[in-house]
């Protein structure tokens, strides 16, 4: 069902990731993709998958709701895998010929490089900030983060409340569409079958009332704001405010030296673990 | 046999997620045929849920739904066929209309049956009456529409599928006291022209004491009481302790007899308090 889908969804809890101050798990968050693409060798995505695993086992989320989160990509990453398998040219000769069709050894080693990297982007990135991060903090952190922008003329507070609003309200679009769906579907709607144009047709009964619902609640959300006197060019005190603890500096010295070792590792020659067979094929590069 | 039967039926919402909830626990319930029956129950007592099992929006984790003796998971591709056999106005129906006009959203359902034209002309023009809308505003755009009128264009919209089961969530909330009256009376008088099996979830014990013909009463997932209107209302202490009240007319006759009126029967209608007041007069017992 729609409700069942959890990329970006917060599951609220009290570890030690969900405790973290917002800006510490954005940076984390950049420093983590940063590290991402700088790995080159498996033996920096062992380091990469340790790191992500010990970032879920934290946070005590289990691994069933974010195996969930990965389903919607999988299709992606597997049209992706394809074409990196067929598209790629390697150096050597090709593993299987067949008609136009060659498949190398490097092209395989790209697309199971490719995926681990886009499941790696997608978990990590998700555990630091929407599994573990109200959407209310998570803005908050980005508006503290960006404020420096707001001195060259930059609406940051005004681009983080639409962002606040239109994260508050996904869920309830979610809600309402389950909704709208439900009373459709009871009566006689056919949403699953018949031709592509008829399957469009067949959603006009439930994009009308979303879009009418969704501009009536915008618009009573605005005359409540203004009736609480809100303004946009008004300085506003906050009721939690942001400060960095002392596993806020610990969080972002683990990080800098996770992506000084991921690219460190990234580096090193096969020398160093006696250039067997095994530490060769732990530090090929792509 | 009962037209609609639920079986041990419990219900859990979000299985396996932090979220996971158990909205109803092994629930036994029978609707008879042709008869109104009322479901009382605070919010959160599972009624809304128990409402979207019943046409087979949703699954029950474990326990069967039976209509006519059948149960309608028995082939879970046919289930649209279901829906249209119970027909189910959600609550706040006006939601989901979504056609240009008040005609064609009313005839949506039964278009969706693959009705003649001149049948789904038939039908909406029986809607339209037993809900009291006005013919001139059929070529109406529904958004033109009072609030009021939204409801009954949504509630005769579903009618208007001809099923031979009617259920109806809270059909007259928000609405003020006469057109409350009037749209609860439509569904009456229409259910008893085509005997309809109908199941009636309301807050309001007056509308309970009023239309049905037997009350189910629902607590925390369970069912709490059911039987006719005369046994649960006769059991007011049984209501209170779940914090329901008794319709105010039955607070009444209680309060009279404590001070010494013999007042006969079990009441809870403005019209069997008055006839018994009437009686014991005329006995000249006061």
């Amino acid at each position: 069902m729609i409700s069942d889908i959890t990329l970006g969804q917060f599951f609220p809890g009290f570890s030690l990731l969900h405790k973290l101050d917002p800006r510490t798990k954005l940076i984390g968050a950049i420093l983590f993709i940063v590290a991402i693409f700088m790995a080159k060798t498996p033996l920096a995505f062992v380091l990469l998958t340790l790191f992500t695993v010990a970032m879920i086992l934290v946070s005590r989320i289990s691994f069933s709701v974010i195996l969930r989160g990965i389903r919607p990509v999988v299709y992606i990453l597997i049209f992706t895998s394809i074409l990196n398998i067929f598209m790629t040219k390697g150096a050597g000769e090709p593993l299987v010929a067949f008609w136009v069709l060659k498949i190398y050894k490097e092209g395989i080693i790209r697309a199971i490089f490719m995926t681990v990297r886009v499941i790696l982007l997608i978990v990590g990135s998700s555990m630091l900030l929407t599994y573990t991060t109200s959407p209310i903090s998570l803005t908050d952190g980005l508006e503290s983060l960006l404020s420096p922008l707001a001195k060259i003329h930059i609406p940051v507070h005004v681009f983080s409340m639409m962002m606040t609003i239109a994260l508050r309200f996904i869920p309830t679009l979610v809600e309402e569409t389950d909704k709208i769906m439900n009373a459709q579907k009871s009566r006689g709607a056919d949403f699953s079958s018949g031709s592509l144009v008829r399957r469009a047709k067949a959603l006009i009964p439930i994009i009308v009332p979303l879009f009418v619902s969704a501009f009536k609640r915008a618009e009573e959300l605005a005359v409540a704001m203004e009736c609480r006197c809100y303004r946009v060019d008004k300085k506003r005190s906050k009721l939690v405010k942001l400060s960095f603890g002392a596993r806020d500096f610990l969080s972002f010295a683990v990080f800098a030296v996770f992506l000084a070792g991921v690219i460190l590792i990234s580096r090193m020659s096969p020398a160093l673990f006696g250039g067997g067979a095994l530490a060769r094929a732990l530090c090929y590069r792509i | 046999m009962y037209k609609l039967e639920l079986k041990n039926v419990s219900y859990l919402y979000s299985k396996n997620t932090p979220f996971e909830k158990l909205a109803l626990s092994d629930v036994n319930i029978g609707f008879e045929a042709g008869k109104i029956t009322g479901l009382i129950g605070h919010t959160g007592s599972g009624k809304s849920t128990l409402v979207n099992l019943l046409n087979g929006l949703n699954r029950p984790t474990e326990g069967t739904v039976l209509l006519d003796g059948k149960d309608i998971w028995e082939k879970p591709k046919e289930i649209a066929k279901i829906r249209t056999e119970v027909g189910l106005v959600m609550q706040y129906p006006e939601y989901q209309l979504f056609d240009e006009t008040v005609r064609a959203d009313i005839g949506f359902a039964p278009r969706n049956l693959g009705l003649e034209e001149e049948e789904i002309e038939r039908r909406v023009a029986e809607a339209i009456a037993f809900t009291g809308i006005d013919g001139a505003l059929l070529d109406k755009s529904p958004f033109e529409l009072s609030g009021g009128q939204k409801r009954r264009v949504a509630i005769a919209g579903v009618m208007a599928m001809g099923s031979s089961v009617l259920v109806l969530d809270e059909p007259a909330a928000g609405l003020d006291p006469r057109g409350r009256r009037e749209i609860l009376d439509g569904i009456h008088a229409y259910a008893k022209k085509n005997g309809l099996t109908v199941i009636l979830v309301s807050h309001s014990m007056e509308d309970m004491a009023y239309y049905c013909d037997n009350v189910i009463v629902m607590n925390r997932g369970r069912v709490y009481m059911q039987g006719t209107v005369d046994a649960v209302f006769s059991d007011a202490e049984a209501l209170m302790d779940i914090g329901l009240n008794v319709p105010m007319v039955a607070r009444i006759a209680a309060a009279l007899r404590k001070k010494g009126f013999p007042l006969e029967g079990t009441l809870y209608t403005v019209e069997g308090v008055k006839n018994a007041i009437l009686r014991m007069r005329k006995e000249g017992k006061a």
